[in-house]
């Protein structure tokens, strides 16, 4: 019959080419790649696409520097619920970062967070949000852009559990230097 | 058949009526009185399978009829006797019950190894009269696409619209922190297979409308970058690894363009790219955040989320005059737009009071109605026929899952793809 060929058609049709195999006959049988080899290649942002590095590595004496200080210790920028302004507490850590990064020629990478309400690519964009005013406040206290990378992780390293101010966590910037 | 047509059209008028009223609560949109009374009788199943079938064809049936909302499904436990043929129909056995069809059908081994003959029945009692009968041929392991078939035959009779029933989804399974896999299943989220596995979080599947592809982002670079994978062959390319966060890619109708979202060091902006990736250019620039781009069908608006007036909310640009227009108004936040095949609803996250629930707006009037109750809908996607919408619920302090509400918001179903954290899915297209 006419319309058993129609489904014959029909059901080959997005399968076409599809070696077949006996576990799911009628699934996507094309083999699909494994990521977990490509995920090994550094621990920090990958760069490519932009600019040439313009600043060196750390050297040890800066680094230890870095380790040395209390206030350079603290990495992490925490913002209010759906707001991206940095509240006055965090003043003294980022003007501590801005000069540690003029002085050192540093390159960090900002890495914005956000809680977990809402879309996955809302938060996305809120977190970068959040990375992006960390970054000019960075710049407006001096620091290169050259020298600044923002990176979001959005909602996806959050606690997706949390209720009320415990969500607060995850409403926040991390800075992380390069090299370190 | 189109006497049907009208039948659906009052179904949604009714529920735009109600739409008008601001009423939220779902149960009386349309109302049950208006969905379409059938019978389903179990098939005369002449094979014998080497596997047990999880779901005989007549529940097939049911499920995907019942999940569509325009269908009552009578029980037919109280009937004396069960027809296989449309000669074996009593039709005062089933007017009693109310039903105004009937479908009814034999599983016959068909003349191959392995293969099967499914003949079955659309009757109208109401009339007593056979609207159809159909034979659908295929191997065994195609018990289940055959069921669909079925029931897309059935609902393109009675509704005039085509069903969606034989279509695939695509969703992402969080296993372990560090062990995600995006998946592709049967619309019901049976036949599941990974298509790519990761370390770390896969977001924004999106089918190309040709059904060949699926674009999704990837953070297995420590950072967010867009991937389109082949489904024939298996094999993808690195779409967008621009400076900064590459995500929320949208497919333009024909498949030939997509609108993806870059940072480079600022906020998310919108830009548009051919499908190999040449001839970017930034469709809008402003200091405010512009992502989750979805095109209207007509290929000529992007409508997507801005936060330009303080909060997320939906705005519209046309992509030839740049013209852009406040879409959503109700709400603290309205993300995540998708737009019916017809153009004419907005589909949403609408968020008020905390809560985040699935939201429709009829662009014709902007008449708003809530579809779920939360408290943390996310990513609703139409059916490629725009009545059903595909979307993501949790409850507070549980894993989230996957299902589907009818847009008449009278029936909402869970797909069951398994007991891990299921998310971030999307809807492949008809494909006859």
């Amino acid at each position: 019959m006419k319309k058993s060929l129609l489904l014959a058609s029909l059901l080959a049709a997005l399968f076409a080419g599809c070696s077949t195999t006996e576990v799911e006959p009628m699934g996507l049988n094309a083999p699909f790649p494994e990521l977990e080899s490509d995920t090994a290649e550094g621990s920090g942002a990958d760069l490519s696409g932009s600019e040439a590095d313009s600043g060196l590595g750390l050297d040890s004496e800066e680094l230890a520097k870095l380790k040395a200080s209390e206030v350079l210790s603290e990495r992490s920028i925490y913002f209010d619920f759906d707001s991206f302004a940095i509240k006055a507490e965090y003043e003294n850590v980022i003007s501590a970062h801005a000069s540690f990064i003029t002085e050192t020629n540093a390159k960090v990478v900002l890495y914005g967070n956000a809680s977990y309400e809402g879309s996955h690519e809302y938060n996305l964009s809120l977190g970068q949000k959040r990375a992006v005013a960390v970054r000019d406040a960075l710049i407006s206290l001096g620091v290169s852009d050259a020298n600044i990378e923002t990176v979001s992780f959005g909602e996806e390293y959050a606690n997706q559990e949390c209720t009320g101010s415990a969500c607060g966590q995850d409403r926040r910037t991390d800075i992380s230097y390069e090299g370190e | 058949m189109n006497a049907y047509i009208k039948f659906f059209l009052t179904i949604f008028l009714t529920f735009q009526m109600h739409a008008a009223t601001g009423i939220e609560t779902i149960e009386i949109l349309g109302g049950r009185a208006s969905q379409i009374p059938i019978a389903i009788t179990p098939f005369d199943e002449q094979v014998q399978f080497k596997q047990l079938q999880a779901q005989k064809i007549n529940q097939i049936l049911a499920n995907d009829l019942i999940r569509s909302g325009l269908f009552d499904v009578l029980n037919t436990d109280g009937v004396a006797s069960i027809p296989r043929a449309v000669d074996e129909v009593n039709y005062s056995n089933w007017s009693a019950i109310q039903a105004q069809f009937l479908i009814l059908g034999q599983v016959l081994p068909g003349t191959g190894n392995d293969t099967l003959e499914v003949k079955w029945s659309l009757v109208d009692i109401f009339k007593q009269k056979t609207v159809m009968t159909r034979i659908l041929k295929g191997n065994s392991s195609q018990y289940r696409a055959i069921a669909h078939k079925i029931s897309d035959l059935v609902y393109e009779e009675l509704t005039g619209t085509k069903g969606v029933f034989h279509t695939k989804i695509a969703f992402v399974k969080k296993k372990t922190q560090d062990s995600y896999a995006l998946y592709v299943s049967d619309y019901d989220g049976f036949n599941q297979k990974a298509i790519v596995k990761s370390q770390k979080p896969i977001i924004s599947p999106r089918w190309s409308p040709d059904g060949k592809k699926i674009a999704y982002v990837s953070f297995e670079k420590q950072k967010p970058v867009i991937y389109i994978q082949d489904l024939v062959s298996g094999k993808r390319i690195l779409f967008a690894n621009f400076k900064g966060n590459n995500s929320a890619p949208a497919w333009s109708p024909d498949s030939q363009k997509l609108a993806i979202v870059l940072t480079y060091s600022s906020n998310s902006q919108i830009y548009l790219i051919n499908h190999d990736g040449s001839d970017i250019k930034q469709l809008m620039r402003t200091y405010a955040i512009n992502t989750e781009p979805t095109w209207a069908p007509n290929g000529e608006e992007i409508y997507f989320v801005s936060d330009r007036g303080g909060s997320g909310q939906i705005y519209k640009i046309n992509i030839n005059t740049n013209e852009t227009k406040r879409v959503t108004f109700e709400g603290n936040n309205n993300l995540s737009p998708s737009i019916s095949a017809d153009g004419k609803l907005l589909l949403f996250i609408s968020q008020k009071d905390r809560k985040y629930r699935v939201a429709l707006q009829n662009l014709l009037n902007n008449q708003y109605l809530t579809l779920t109750d939360g408290p943390h809908d996310e990513s609703p996607l139409f059916s490629p026929n725009g009545h059903m919408v595909l979307f993501t619920y949790k409850d507070f302090g549980k894993t989230s899952k996957i299902g589907t509400v009818s847009i008449n918001g009278l029936t909402k179903t869970p797909i069951n793809v398994g007991s891990e954290t299921i998310m971030e899915s999307t809807w492949g297209p008809i494909t006859d």
